[in-house]
């Protein structure tokens, strides 16, 4: 998949330990490595929150409060390994409880309205507009008809994520991973219009 | 091909192309393809869904994504307010953790946590402040070359708060705020121009009308009040510009002598 790092299993902070008579200090270094992350990981986790169904801006708030936890994290000590998935699995909650919470605010005040059917700002749905044949409008209609999971399994490996990076965001086990995978793909391959055995 | 060597499953073909068998296995998919056109042509086309989806996926939302200079330039300044308002985050680790302490730290811990409880509601309410201020670098302040005679006229023009859209515009997306509700926002000066403010981008941000407890309307009310300590001549024009332009809120504490904002 394209914009898989090399070497990417996981992302380290590479600060090491200090003493704790440091602790007092400024650090100034780890607020650079967390801005460095965030040039990083910035586009695909804005990516990753946008297809969860929320606003740009929500998803801009949302990656925020990310790379503030992620520099809490550290800061206290905790673990330093497999940032990228911490980040992405923070992400993924932060980005649910947003989707909850403008589906209550919208419900309150319309009464209606599913949020991921207006995910993308400003229009309704860009994403169909630039829709321009009627095999990517197949491949969209059967990727919006897969269950949540499966889309998100999808939506992660896109952004690069191995198999055990998003069963620790998903909460699923690495079968189920690759199970989810092949079977969107199998899907997503008949919608293609392909004829193979791939299914 | 052979009775020991039958075809990959399609959910081996995936593991092998993502890099996720073991290399015993990868090796032995490799060894398959070599001589199975079929399963090299079911490949290409587990790999042309892939391209085809994420195509699909990007081109719907890397349009939408905004520029990353402005939310870049927030977090550095929000990072910086964690850092300098952060003295010992974790007073626990800081604790001993030996036998004879035990006893000491069990006691402790309700204290500590106390502790903690505060530094975090001090933490949150910190930036709840700086999410509503400016962003230095951005939006550093700039003012036009007028005397207190010239901002305290009886008739102030009315297009001098005006801002043009495109220069909106341009501010929304020096913040990376390109796709966000104008009426969610305000696109203010920070040194307003009755207070000799420019039209300068240096001197205009977007500000939420509501999304902070220091939103659009109390530096309204701030601004108000600077405007007439300066016209009735108890405050001179550079202190208000400067005061405004450092720290608002902390201006309005000053002026209004009051720690949050009053009811309106």
């Amino acid at each position: 998949m394209p914009d898989t790092p090399p070497d990417s299993n996981s992302i380290e902070l590479p600060l090491a330990v200090r003493p704790a008579a440091a602790f007092s200090s400024p650090r100034p270094d780890l607020e650079s490595e967390v801005i460095s992350l965030f040039d990083q990981l910035r586009n695909p986790l804005l990516r990753y929150v946008l297809s969860i169904g929320i606003r740009v801006q929500e998803a801009e708030e949302v990656v925020q409060d990310v790379f503030l936890s992620l520099y809490r994290h550290v800061r206290i000590g905790r673990s330093r390994s497999n940032l990228r998935g911490w980040v992405f699995r923070v992400a993924h909650n932060l980005a649910l409880k947003q989707r909850e919470s403008s589906r209550r605010h919208l419900g309150n005040a319309d009464g209606s309205g599913d949020v991921a059917e207006r995910r993308y700002d400003p229009a309704p749905d860009p994403e169909e507009q630039m829709v321009r044949s009627e095999r990517r409008k197949h491949l969209l209609a059967v990727l919006r008809a897969l269950p949540e999971q499966d889309r998100a399994c999808l939506y992660l490996r896109a952004e690069g994520l191995r198999y055990r990076e998003i069963a620790d965001v998903l909460e699923m086990s690495l079968g189920s991973v690759s199970i989810s995978l092949t079977r969107s793909l199998a899907r997503l391959q008949r919608a293609d219009g392909a004829t193979g055995a791939w299914q | 091909m052979t009775i020991e060597d039958p075809h990959p499953s399609d959910r081996e073909m995936l593991l092998a192309a993502d890099g996720e068998l073991s290399s015993r296995r990868a090796a032995s998919i490799r060894a398959h393809f070599a001589g199975c056109w079929a399963c090299r042509t079911r490949m290409s086309e587990l790999e042309t869904t892939i391209r085809d989806f994420i195509e699909l996926h990007r081109s719907g939302l890397d349009p939408l994504l905004p520029a990353a200079a402005g939310p870049r330039a927030l977090l550095k300044a929000q990072l910086a307010e964690l850092a300098a308002g952060d003295h010992g985050e974790s007073p626990l680790r800081l604790f001993p953790l030996s036998f004879t302490r035990t006893v000491a730290v069990c006691l402790s811990t309700a204290v500590l946590l106390a502790a903690a409880a505060m530094l975090l509601t001090r933490s949150s309410r910190s930036l709840r402040e700086s999410a509503a201020i400016p962003v230095a670098n951005l939006t550093p302040g700039a003012t036009r070359p007028a005397t207190r005679e010239d901002v305290c006229r009886s008739e102030p023009d009315p297009n001098v708060r005006l801002v043009p859209a495109s220069v909106r515009q341009k501010v929304f997306e020096s913040y990376g705020l390109s796709n966000a509700r104008p009426d969610a926002y305000e696109v203010d000066y920070l040194i307003t121009p009755e207070l000799g403010g420019s039209g300068d981008i240096r001197n205009l941000w977007p500000q939420p009308y509501s999304h902070t407890v220091w939103n659009a309307h109390v530096k309204d009310d701030l601004e108000d009040r600077l405007h007439e300590m300066v016209c009735d001549g108890t405050l001179d024009l550079h202190t208000a510009q400067h005061d405004i332009a450092s720290n608002w809120i902390a201006a309005y504490k000053k002026y209004f002598h009051a720690d949050k904002p009053i009811a309106r």
